[in-house]
């Protein structure tokens, strides 16, 4: 047995010790080796006092930027009235996020299950999907990335699956946008089928409308269910509240990440149809999640849904996704050698270079100049620019300045 | 946003009219589950949770106060609304957000150290989850890419949690069967069977996962001989001990982690529940600094990020409620109050054996067994009657637990052990009648299967309810 480690007052040094030195390394190859002291609006600045424009953004969680003060404002007051509560029990605070998320989003999707975390609530959707649809395969499209959980790692794009193998069988992922693969793939057979709109870690590769459409009316046909896993393109991300109305189609079950408790408050949901509900009211009780529908959380994500409604980020990220999409291009093709290409909708961005060690180097590249941005989880070559919806055009503006001297440092 | 959402906003303290906890009911029902609704009224567990505060909380329909014996599984061992852990998360949002998830923070940091200090001896490294399933699916990914074998072995009855590999460990069909075909190789062995065990295990095992008591599975206390043999068996095989402490840690069982009773130390450890203090998600996967394990994690650093986990406001409470449990010395006053509870419900079993079929536990994780599984429900209802809320069981509902706050005084005890009485007292009213017809084996088995006790207890409770209404509107005309 190896001896406890002596105490050391550094977080890195403890940080080295006591969760690895592999992940920090990690984060000083991506120039993200220093510690977050104030956290405000769409920056963070380290303890020297320079600021940086959050464009990693937690992977779509500080949609709303970071402390935002109506939600920091929300768990303050919410902590003076209830606590997480027992999980298994009828509360006012998870009926009233349910019946408020059921008109927040689009379609019938009226029901609402409650996560803590991202993968979670695809864990529930593929349970909800084969035990209502008594089928039981799950499919999803290459490239994707669902959550670190059992169900999801099996929907996901990954590269170091087989670490963990055997996974979920009867999962399979089917080559993206390509409809008679998937005409062929998705059989009565089929209990889901699980894309996102937008691919945010493969380089922002977004699906064509027309192909989610022809994809909608085959899931009909064949009486599979149709799962829109909106964790990184919800909540106005892509310039619409929900990126599936940009497609026009109503999906069957539709999963919202973390931004539901604007980086507050870990909660993130799977809303459904009504109709799947006759599976889980013959079976209550059957999918629990001690933190998922904390009251506390509860309260927190229906300020967020509030501050969603009255500013509408949306239409920010629409008209500033633009804007910083221009910016970058112009870069991109001054120097086509560095930045291969630009891709992504609104505000969820994605810059490709030559190869992942070139992203890399360009996030920490970045970080020098004042942006934090991640490689791609799937593509590892992208570096993903997801700045918090919250940004003005003069941030836009300096966003872009910044990858322009980033650029030209290469 | 539609008015009406808003209606049962209510201010702690203020009453809930019938009405509206039928509305509350009705949108539940809408928009999350009316199955669930309907069991848990049919097994008295519907009440609503306001004015939440040391074991208690209050139920604005009834307007009384329900001791709450159920916990959230083990969430409130610093007590519910903790004041000193409520002021430390309010003060730490002046300052903190969740913080970039794959970055370095102080918060994170001196927890890690705090949970590497507490942890069982040679385990010193710390892995954030998101809650207890995602800390499961952690720690098995982490056994098989570290050993590079698949098979687990779990334990009948256990229970791990919902998500994919926690499903897979879990040890009761009702979870898995309606989303099969999950994870596989994985194996169950009977509980404390260490003889069984020995029969599976072998070096294409990867990891042994156990809850040192089993909790979901009714409060089977893991022997000390069974875990030093899970030990010595998985040495021998070049598997990996992995202990489940979700429920038992943070000084349910009496000491900071169940495994100390045994002074085994597994090799991976998942944490959860009451790490977040009753208030804010958070959990880890504490594991040993081995070549083995640490140099997977190392050479992986990205294998299982957490989104979610660590956040820096959990670790800032999760801090904040070990710091309680150490000062306020709650391991030491759950072993006193254990051995109180323990005792008095002994006495019971002698008094009542045919209701009562066993005690078990450890520290305040105590599990009372009926002689039949109908009395579960049954027994909810009376304990509600004298102001405690308990749940059964989900593997085993002839199991009611009692996993009370650690912060429970003596009077508090004499309390809890006074309205234990009491129910058994009124339950004994009921088993004239429901006794004899258990003997008829058709009846015993509708009685002992949750749909038909949905249905019966559900149908009882309308009754119950049609005659308190008029109960009511009578007294109402008198006075």
């Amino acid at each position: 047995m190896s001896p406890k480690r002596t105490a050391v007052a550094d977080p890195f040094d403890d940080f080295a010790a006591f969760v690895g030195p592999g992940a920090v390394a990690r984060l000083r190859g991506l120039g993200h080796d220093f510690l977050e002291t104030r956290r405000a609006g769409p920056c963070v600045w380290d303890a020297a006092g320079k600021r940086y424009f959050d464009c990693f953004a937690g992977a779509g969680t500080f949609n709303l930027g970071r402390r935002p003060p109506r939600i920091v404002a929300a768990l303050q007051r919410a902590l003076t009235l209830t606590d997480q509560g027992n999980f298994a029990m009828i509360s006012i605070e998870k009926a009233r996020l349910a019946a408020t998320l059921a008109d927040f989003t689009p379609g019938g999707l009226d029901c609402a299950v409650f996560s803590v975390v991202r993968g979670e609530t695809v864990e529930f959707a593929c349970k909800l999907a084969r035990g209502f649809t008594g089928r039981p395969e799950l499919i999803a499209f290459a490239g994707g990335w669902h959550g670190e959980t059992g169900f999801a790692l099996s929907l996901s794009t990954r590269p170091d699956q087989p670490h963990f193998a055997p996974l979920t069988p009867r999962t399979r992922l089917i080559p993206f946008g390509d409809i008679d693969a998937a005409r062929q793939a998705i059989t009565g057979q089929t209990a889901a089928v699980f894309f996102e709109p937008v691919q945010a870690e493969n380089h922002g590769r977004a699906f064509a409308g027309d192909f989610l459409r022809d994809l909608e009316r085959h899931c009909r046909a064949v009486g599979a269910l149709l799962v829109a896993d909106e964790t990184q393109t919800g909540f106005g991300r892509t310039g619409k509240r929900f990126a599936v109305e940009r497609a026009g189609v109503d999906p069957d079950m539709l999963i919202v990440g973390e931004a539901l408790g604007a980086g507050i408050f870990p909660i993130a949901a799977t809303i459904y149809q009504q109709r799947l509900n006759a599976f889980m009211n013959d079976h209550p009780l059957i999918h629990l999640s001690t933190f998922g529908g904390s009251d506390l959380g509860c309260l927190v994500a229906l300020e967020a849904l509030a501050v969603y409604e009255e500013t509408r980020p949306w239409e920010n990220a629409e008209k500033l996704g633009v804007r910083l999409r221009e910016g970058l291009e112009k870069i991109a093709a001054a120097r086509p050698r560095v930045i291969e290409s630009v891709a992504g909708v609104g505000l969820l961005l994605s810059l490709q270079l030559a190869t992942p060690a070139k992203a890399r180097d360009f996030c920490k590249a970045l970080a020098k100049e004042g942006v934090l941005a991640m490689p791609g989880a799937v593509e590892k070559r992208a570096v993903v620019l997801r700045p918090c919806l919250t940004i003005t055009a003069a941030d836009a503006d300096e966003i872009v300045a910044a990858v322009g001297r980033a650029a030209k440092g290469k | 946003m539609p008015e009406s959402h808003n209606l049962p906003a209510k201010p702690a303290g203020a009453a809930m009219t019938r009405r509206e906890k039928a509305e509350l009911e009705a949108r539940f029902g809408r928009h999350i589950n009316e199955g669930q609704v309907k069991y848990l009224k049919a097994g008295h567990l519907d009440v609503i949770e306001t004015q939440r505060s040391g074991i208690r909380f209050v139920d604005p329909v009834q307007n009384r106060p329900f001791i709450d014996c159920f916990g959230s599984a083990g969430c409130f061992n610093v007590g519910r609304r903790n004041p000193e852990v409520m002021a430390t998360l309010v003060a730490a949002l002046d300052e903190y957000d969740m913080g970039s998830f794959h970055m370095v923070s102080a918060p994170k940091a001196r927890l890690a150290k705090k949970l590497v200090e507490l942890a069982p001896a040679g385990v010193d490294r710390v892995l954030f989850a998101a809650g207890g399933g995602d800390a499961v699916d952690a720690a098995i990914k982490l056994a098989r890419g570290a050993t590079g074998r698949s098979e687990i072995i779990s334990t009948v009855k256990g229970y791990h949690g919902h998500t994919g590999f926690a499903l897979g460990a879990n040890g009761k069909a009702h979870y898995r069967e309606y989303c099969e075909p999950l994870i596989p190789d994985f194996r169950f062995a009977p509980f404390n069977d260490l003889k069984a065990m020995e029969a599976m295990a072998s070096p294409r095992t990867a990891a042994i996962i156990i809850e040192p008591v089993q909790g979901e599975a009714g409060i089977f206390v893991g022997d000390d001989d069974y875990l030093r043999g899970l030990r010595a068996l998985c040495d021998r095989c070049g598997a990996l001990l992995i202990f489940d402490e979700i429920q038992t840690g943070f000084g349910r069982t009496g000491r900071f982690f169940a495994c100390e009773h045994s002074g085994v130390s597994p090799d991976i450890m998942t944490i959860a529940k009451s790490l977040g203090g009753g208030l804010y998600p958070n959990a880890a996967v504490l594991y040993r600094g081995s070549k083995t394990l640490a140099g997977y994690v190392d050479k992986n650093p990205d294998f299982h990020p957490s989104p979610a986990g660590g956040a820096d406001l959990a670790c800032l409470v999760s801090l904040k409620a070990i710091e309680l449990i150490e000062k306020n010395r709650l391991c030491a006053n759950a072993e006193a109050m254990g051995a109180r509870l323990k005792g008095a419900l002994r006495e019971l079993l002698e008094q009542n054996p045919k209701i009562i079929k066993e005690v078990r536990g450890r520290g305040l994780m105590i599990g009372i067994e009926y002689i039949h599984e109908f009395m579960g429900p049954m027994m909810s209802d009376a304990l509600a009657k004298n102001g405690m809320f308990a749940a059964y069981s989900g593997n085993a509902p002839q199991v009611m637990r009692f996993m009370l706050p650690l912060t429970v005084t003596d009077e508090e005890m004499d309390t809890v052990i006074a309205a234990i009485r009491g129910a058994v007292a009124s339950m004994k009213m009921l088993l004239p009648f429901a006794l004899p017809a258990a003997k008829i084996p058709a009846v015993l088995r509708a009685l002992n299967n949750e749909k038909a006790q949905i249905v019966l207890f559900g149908f009882l409770r309308r009754v119950e309810d049609a005659v308190g209404v008029v109960g009511r509107a009578f007294k109402g005309g008198r006075s």
